[in-house]
């Protein structure tokens, strides 16, 4: 009973890290975007990425395979939607890993580190990593659809913590230096 | 070419490609196909004559990749039920046999080539997977329908 607890306390936080971190990209793509408006019209329509994970994660789109009572179609939309949030994961953690070696080749030339920002960066990365790594297993063993619920509740969670954080702008500035050549 | 009097934006371009191509045209999925076969394979550069004479090339390049990407969230968005009925749409559209259509969709997987170019890959995927799982639906549902013809008819199955 209580690893279980651990179990789905543990789930509820990975999923919390993963929605935060796409968050924080939203706000860097919509600058992006504010940038390159003059440029160009593109409509910006796109999912937000807490949308794309409750997307992938739905519940709606599970009930209308279920009603469907295929075997072979239910077997089918559990391996299609398993595919699809294993590469969301991977995804997430192959984008942290680029922001922080861009990060680390940008403090190389920097001469006044923050010794305390570096090891608190280093430590969260780990944990990213760490919670990657368990979401992976996660989804191959369970399927996606046991992180439905924990998804919808943690977006809750990370909208609420979003709110009430004061300022996400060194946050912010290190994701900007994901990719400088992407919109 | 380009009426030296009025400005031209691409703002202009996409409003016309959407009022005057795209509304014609009875559903997103179809729209989406449309739009990538405006697309260049070897350059990726989109052509569309009719604007290319009224706005020029950028202006018309900017627009019909906006109107792309545009249509292909709005087909991610959508839930797998809506999205089989866009399918069922663009199928009794295409004046294709079901049965054919289906299998050739299922062996070619051209809607890969429909993919607007530097999206998200996790949209990529989601919506390969998705359109996928509506052939599958549209195929069980015709199955469904000849095993069992005076339960539901074709049809309404393919274009609600």
């Amino acid at each position: 009973m209580m690893s279980t607890a651990i179990f789905v306390a543990f789930g509820i936080l990975l999923i919390l890290v993963l929605l935060m971190i796409a968050r924080r990209k939203e706000v860097e793509e919509r600058e992006g975007d504010r940038a390159a408006a003059p440029a160009q019209c593109e409509r910006r329509n796109t999912l937000q990425g807490q949308e794309l994970v409750l997307r992938i994660f739905s519940r709606e789109d599970r009930e209308f395979v279920l009603q469907m009572r295929s075997p072979r179609l239910q077997r089918m939309y559990k391996e299609e939607r398993r595919k699809v949030a294993l590469h969301w994961v991977r995804k997430t953690s192959r984008e942290v890993r680029m922001i922080i070696r861009t990060h680390r080749l940008i403090s190389r030339l920097s001469r006044n580190l923050d010794a305390g920002a570096e090891a608190k960066l280093l430590w969260q990365y780990l944990e990213l990593r760490l919670i990657c790594g368990l979401l992976v297993l996660f989804i191959e063993t369970f399927g996606p659809h046991a992180l439905h619920d924990l998804a919808t509740y943690a977006g809750e969670l990370s909208q609420l913590i979003g709110r009430t954080l004061p300022d996400s702008a060194a946050a912010n500035r290190v994701a900007s230096s994901e990719n400088p050549g992407t919109p | 070419m380009n009426d030296p009097g009025k400005l031209v934006t691409p703002n202009n371009a996409y409003d016309d490609l959407q009022h005057r191509t795209l509304s014609g045209i009875p559903c997103d999925l179809a729209r989406l196909i449309y739009l990538a076969s405006t697309r260049d394979y070897n350059s990726g550069l989109y052509h569309h004559e009719g604007l290319f004479a009224r706005y020029g090339p950028e202006s018309t390049r900017v627009a019909l990749r906006a109107a792309h990407k545009d249509i292909f969230y709005r087909l991610v968005a959508l839930p797998l039920e809506e999205l089989v009925n866009e399918l069922g749409i663009y199928v009794r559209i295409s004046r294709e046999a079901p049965t054919g259509f289906i299998h050739t969709w299922q062996e070619l997987e051209p809607y890969r080539v429909a993919v607007p170019m530097e999206v998200d890959s996790t949209m990529v995927q989601l919506f390969q997977s998705n359109i996928r799982l509506a052939l599958e639906v549209l195929r069980f549902r015709q199955e469904h329908s000849r095993a069992y013809p005076s339960a539901s008819s074709l049809q309404p199955l393919l274009g609600r």
